[in-house]
């Protein structure tokens, strides 16, 4: 059983192209990214694979089932968080969580164990007497993802499940999301903060305009699409030494900081970049503190595969 | 099954907390309790000079009338008011989208807020009713319980019918204004009808006016207009959970 997959889909709203032909695979048990830009597609697709929206055209399968607005099994089946959740504001937290037992038929004992479970993981115990109307915008997105987890769901939905949490928030959030893979779920998330996709994805697509740019393992992605990247730091600004390494044909992209004293060097090709760059260094005069080569990130990949679509 | 009773009780609720039901008993009860006060003292208030033998001498059935007439108008209007919203606002906010995600079905989910809308109105027209009619007794005399009884549960159908079409129309649309200025367009020109000929047999408009009547001692039954009543409840909600169920949450 395939835990999401996609065949052609699309889905237009008037003129607008929301999603074009779209296809994906997504493997059991594993986390998996859905990045794009705003307005690429990503919220339209969780809202047909949840069965919110009807597709224009194509067909989509979650958890061995295809998608149907109709589909209360499949409904059984899955947890889903949108980007805001919306609550009833006059229902306290707990209220809430026991509403969501009770849609998904958890008769009253298990229901009352499940909800302190879960106020616990995401760290609403104390907080879940209080009105919803109450409750800060980091502590509404933690019952969201509680609700999204009370049927256990065999893949679970998220629509940017950390926009709105703090860093520590975002790491109890991110743990839990990670250690659901023991439980046999599916993560299916989408977010736009790249650092939290690459902690814990196992594999991520990226679509634009949404058509699907590319889908692959995060480390695979990165060994792929981005240019490796040498970090150098001066201890005083270093404008003159930017544009003499723009001007190199193995270079593909100089960034410097605000200060220009530390910059991020984008080799087109690494042989020649590790042969030439120390030269031009020594050639600056400048004072040298700092000087590495570094994996790129996923934002690299993203911003770099993004950037090759544009032109 | 579980679903369909986890909705109702929070739709309950929601009326509760959110004081719906409160407002709409208070409306209810205010107009029960206010209009045998003001028949009562009406020659009191107006000026006698120029109106000696205008105002008649109010008995218990105007009484009685007098209130099942404010309860089709004033009532219209808050069931309005009171139902646009019902699912057009959790479209918008997008409580629906989070609860339709899960196995709790569209159909299910509309016919818990018709369900808790007429218990608020039943219970509404009840406190009103209890008001208007002890009033009445101590002003006036017993206007006849059982016509009385007859005539509210009429008024109660009646506003029932214009719940189910708000509803309905709240099903249509993400604007609370465009499924209430809907409701009111059909509900008034529903109402038209009740002074057509052949119509008026059948119209749900002709309702009040059979209020009126057993309110005023009568007991003539017209039977097109409650059967069609009854049977445009679950039209209209019927219709409204088939457009809903197309609809983008």
């Amino acid at each position: 059983m395939v835990p999401v997959k996609c065949q052609g889909l699309s889905k237009r709203y008037g003129r607008i192209v929301a999603l074009d032909k779209l296809d994906l695979e997504v493997e059991r048990n594993t986390v998996f990214g859905f990045l794009g830009p705003n307005g690429a597609g990503k919220t339209t697709t969780l809202k047909v694979l949840t069965g919110l929206t009807r597709p224009t055209s194509g067909r989509a399968w979650v958890a061995g089932e295809e998608v149907s607005p109709a589909s209360q099994t499949l409904r059984g089946k899955i947890g889903y968080l949108p980007e805001e959740p919306a609550f009833y504001n006059w229902m306290t937290g707990r209220e809430y969580l026991a509403f969501v037992a009770s849609l998904f038929g958890l008769p009253s004992p298990e229901a009352g164990r499940r909800c302190d479970e879960l106020l616990e993981l995401v760290d609403l115990s104390r907080d879940a007497s209080r009105r919803i109307g109450g409750y800060s915008r980091g502590m509404r997105q933690r019952l969201g993802v509680a609700q999204a987890l009370m049927n256990k769901p065999s893949v679970l939905f998220l629509d940017e499940p950390c926009s709105a949490l703090d860093p520590f928030g975002r790491a109890e959030v991110l743990g839990t999301l990670y250690r659901l893979k023991e439980q046999a779920t599916t993560v299916f998330m989408s977010s736009h903060i790249l650092a939290d996709v690459e902690r814990i994805c196992d594999v991520v697509a990226i679509i634009d305009k949404g058509k699907l740019v590319v889908e692959s393992g995060v480390e695979e992605l990165r060994q792929r699409f981005a240019s490796p990247i040498f970090e150098i730091e001066f201890e005083q600004p270093a404008t003159p030494f930017v544009s003499m390494v723009e001007a190199m044909p193995w270079v593909y992209k100089v960034e410097p900081d605000q200060a220009a004293t530390k910059l991020r060097v984008h080799a087109r090709d690494l042989a020649r970049a590790k042969a030439e760059l120390p030269g031009l260094v020594v050639q600056s005069g400048l004072t040298l503190r700092q000087y590495q080569m570094v994996l790129p990130t996923l934002e690299d990949v993203f911003m770099k595969l993004l950037a090759n679509r544009a032109e | 099954m579980s679903s369909m009773l986890a909705l109702l009780r929070k739709e309950f609720k929601g009326q509760w907390r959110t004081h719906r039901l409160l407002i709409v008993a208070a409306v209810f009860f205010v107009f029960g309790l206010g209009t045998p006060l003001l028949l009562k003292y009406l020659h009191a208030l107006v000026p006698s000079e120029g109106f000696t033998g205008v105002l008649p001498q109010f008995t218990a059935a105007d009484s009685a009338k007098g209130y099942v007439d404010t309860l089709g108008q004033v009532g219209l209007i808050a069931a309005i008011l009171v139902a646009m919203g019902s699912v057009a606002a959790e479209r918008e906010s997008g409580t629906a989208a989070m609860i339709l995600a899960k196995p709790a079905g569209s159909g299910r989910f509309i016919i818990a807020k018709l369900a808790a809308l007429a218990v608020t109105f039943g219970l509404g027209i009840a406190i009103g009713a209890v008001g208007c009619y002890a009033y009445t007794v101590v002003l006036f005399g017993s206007p006849g319980g059982f016509n009385f009884l007859v005539a509210n549960l009429i008024g109660w159908l009646y506003l029932l019918f214009c719940l189910s079409v708000t509803v309905m129309y709240s099903c249509f649309f993400k604007s609370q204004l465009a499924a209430g200025g809907l409701a009111l367009v059909t509900l008034v020109a529903i109402a038209g009808t009740a002074g057509l000929p052949v119509l008026r047999d059948y119209s749900p408009g002709a309702l009040m006016a059979l209020s009126q009547t057993w309110s005023s001692g009568g007991d003539a039954i017209a039977w097109g207009p409650l059967a069609v009543a009854i049977a445009l409840i679950p039209a209209t909600i019927f219709i409204g959970w088939q457009v809903f169920r197309r609809k983008e949450l």
